[in-house]
C-alpha cells in the first residue's frame, strides 16, 4: 500500500513538475482521440439508423392465380418457420383490389373494366431488423421463389445493400483512422514519459545503484502514463460533447440530411467509456514501453 | 566474500582488466591502488555489476554475479554500499533525503528511516547538517553524506571509489578513519585510491593494478 501511495505521489509530482510538456501532451492525446471519437460517433449513429431502416426489409411473393389454398398455406408455414422472418401476411386478390382502391381512389374507375380483381394474391414477408442477414435474406428469397405457387417476387433490398456498403465503408475508415491515430498517441505519450524520465535520470540511476527494484522505478511512470491517457480521454470526451452540441448550430441548413441521420443530442455512454479506456490503455502501454527502454539503457 | 576468477574486461579495442584473480575475505579492509586508468573503477564496477566481465567469473557471497538477471540485480545491490567518485548525490534534496534513499527504495517505515538516518549521520559527524540542501554544504561534507548513504542499508560490502580525491590530507585522513570505524563492524571495505601517502598512514592490505593487471597484493603490517 505504501509502495502504491509513494508511486502515485511520485507520478503526480512528475505531472506537476513538467506542466507545459504534460499540458501539450494532454492536448495532443485529446485531439488524436477526438478524431476517431467523432468517426465512431458518426458510425454509431449510422449503424443505429441502418438498423432502424432494416426493420422495413420486406418481400412480396405474388401467387399464381391457379394455386390452391393448401399449397399457399404450406408455403406460408415454410416461410414463417425461417428464423430471419419477423412477420408473414397474406393478401388475397380481393384485398389487393381494396387496397388499390383505398390508396388510389382517383384510379378506381380502371378497376370497373375488370370483372374479377386483376391483382394477384400475395404473401407479404417482413424480415427481422439485422442488416447483416441480407445475404441470408436474399438466399432465402431465391429459395422460396422456386416454389410452384410463386409467380414473381418483389423486394426492397437495393437500398439495404447500399446502406450495408456504407456501413462497411464507415467501419473500415473508422477502424483505419483510429488505428493510425492511436499509434500517434502511443508515440506521443512514449516521448513525454521519456522526457520525464530524462529529467529524473540521475535520480533513477542512483535509485538503481542503491538497490531499487525495477518495479519501484517503473510504477510511478506507469501511473503517470495512465493518468495522462485517462485525462486525455476525458478531455476528448468533453471536446466530442462540445462538437456534438455545436455541430447542429453551424450546420443547421447545410447538413440537413446528415442531421436526420445523426442524433446530435447526447454522447453515447459506449463512446464515452471507449475514449476513457482507450486513453488509459494507450497511456499505460506507451509509458511501459518508454520505461522499459530506459531501464535497458540506464547506466548501472 | 568476493572472488575473481580469470576476470577480464574489454572496452572496444582496449583491455581495462586482464585475467584478474583475487579473493577478498569477509570483514577485510582493502586499498585498491594504481595510477589513473589502471582499472580500479572498472574492478569496483564489476563487483556491484554496473559492468559485466568480458571473461571470467565473479562470486559475491558465493553467488556467481554474472548469472544474476537484471530484475534480481537489486538483491545484490542491497548487499553493497557504494561511495561514488562523483558522489552521485541529489543536489536539490536535503542531506536527510539523500541519506534516506536506500531505505526508501526498500519500503522501510518512516520511523525506522528516521532512526537509521540519524545514526548514519552521527557516524559521519553530520547530524547538524541534516536539514541542509546538499548543494549548500562543502565538498568534504558531501563526501560524508555519500558515505552515510552507503552504510545506511547495513551492507555486507562497502566500496568507495576515490573517496578522498578532492579532499585535503587532513580531511582525507578523517574520511579513512570513518571507513575504519565502519569496517570495525565487520563490513568488508574496499577503497580505491591513487594516494599512496594516504595508504601509507593506514597499514592494510593493498591490491595494486597497473594497466589492467594485478601487479601487487600485499598486506602492510602496522610497524612497517
Amino acid at each position: 500500500m505504501k509502495f502504491i501511495i509513494r508511486a502515485v505521489q511520485q507520478a503526480l509530482a512528475n505531472l506537476l513538475r513538467n506542466k507545459i510538456v504534460n499540458s501539450l501532451c494532454l492536448g495532443i492525446i485529446a485531439f488524436t482521440l477526438l478524431v476517431p471519437g467523432i468517426f465512431n460517433y458518426i458510425s454509431f449513429n449510422l449503424e443505429r439508423y441502418i438498423n432502424k431502416l432494416s426493420e422495413n426489409v420486406e418481400a412480396i411473393f405474388y401467387i399464381k392465380d391457379d394455386s390452391d389454398g393448401s399449397a399457399i398455406e404450406k408455403l406460408m408455414q415454410r416461410i414463417q418457420a425461417n428464423l430471419l422472418v419477423k412477420e408473414v401476411g397474406f393478401t388475397s386478390k380481393n384485398d389487393a383490389e381494396t387496397n388499390f382502391s383505398r390508396e388510389f381512389p382517383e384510379l378506381k374507375y380502371i378497376l370497373d373494366e375488370f370483372k374479377n380483381s386483376p391483382f394477384p394474391a400475395s404473401i407479404d414477408v417482413k424480415f427481422l431488423a439485422n442488416a447483416r442477414n441480407l445475404i441470408q435474406v436474399e438466399s432465402f428469397i431465391r429459395d422460396i421463389r422456386t416454389a410452384p405457387a410463386i409467380e414473381s417476387v418483389q423486394l426492397n433490398l437495393e437500398w439495404a445493400r447500399k446502406i450495408a456498403m456504407i456501413k462497411k465503408f464507415t467501419s473500415f475508415v473508422g477502424f483505419s483512422l483510429s488505428a493510425i491515430l492511436l499509434i500517434v498517441s502511443i508515440f506521443i505519450i512514449f516521448n513525454v514519459v521519456k522526457i520525464n524520465i530524462f529529467y529524473r535520470r540521475d535520480e533513477l540511476t542512483i535509485f538503481r545503484l542503491v538497490g531499487a527494484s525495477n518495479w519501484y522505478i517503473k510504477t510511478p511512470f506507469l501511473i503517470e502514463g495512465c493518468v495522462l491517457g485517462f485525462l486525455g480521454g476525458l478531455l476528448a470526451d468533453g471536446l466530442l460533447l462540445v462538437t456534438i452540441k455545436a455541430f447542429p448550430l453551424y450546420a443547421k441548413f447545410v447538413f440537413n440530411i446528415v442531421k436526420q441521420l445523426i442524433d446530435f443530442k447526447q454522447l453515447p455512454l459506449k463512446i464515452f467509456w471507449q475514449l476513457l479506456i482507450t486513453g488509459t490503455a494507450i497511456g499505460l502501454l506507451s509509458s511501459f514501453l518508454s520505461i522499459r527502454r530506459f531501464l535497458k539503457n540506464i547506466p548501472g | 566474500m568476493i572472488q575473481f576468477f580469470h576476470v577480464s574486461k574489454q572496452y572496444f579495442c582496449s583491455e581495462a582488466l586482464s585475467d584478474i584473480n583475487l579473493a577478498i575475505g569477509r570483514g577485510e579492509f582493502v586499498f585498491l591502488t594504481g595510477a589513473s586508468g589502471a582499472g580500479k573503477s572498472t574492478l569496483l564496477k564489476l563487483i556491484y555489476k554496473e559492468e559485466e566481465p568480458s571473461k571470467g567469473q565473479i562470486l559475491i557471497n558465493s553467488v556467481n554475479s554474472t548469472l544474476i538477471p537484471p530484475n534480481k540485480l537489486y538483491k545484490l545491490r542491497r548487499q553493497i554500499g557504494i561511495v561514488f567518485q562523483d558522489f552521485k548525490l541529489l543536489m536539490n534534496r536535503t542531506v536527510h533525503e539523500n541519506v534516506a534513499i536506500p531505505l526508501l527504495v526498500r519500503g522501510e517505515k518512516q520511523a525506522v528511516v528516521e532512526k537509521k538516518v540519524n545514526n548514519a549521520l552521527a557516524l559521519v559527524g553530520l547530524t547538524f547538517r541534516k536539514r541542509y540542501l546538499t548543494a549548500h554544504i562543502s565538498g568534504g561534507e558531501q563526501q560524508r553524506v555519500a558515505i552515510a548513504r552507503a552504510v545506511i542499508g547495513n551492507p555486507k560490502i562497502l566500496i568507495a571509489d576515490e573517496p578522498t580525491g578532492n579532499l585535503d590530507t587532513k580531511l582525507s585522513i578523517e574520511i579513512i578513519k570513518i571507513f575504519e570505524k565502519i569496517n570495525a563492524n565487520g563490513i568488508t571495505t574496499i577503497i580505491a585510491t591513487h594516494d599512496l601517502n594516504l595508504i601509507s598512514l593506514f597499514p592494510r592490505r593493498i591490491i595494486k593494478l597497473d594497466k589492467g593487471q594485478l601487479v601487487q597484493d600485499k598486506k602492510i603490517e602496522a610497524n612497517q
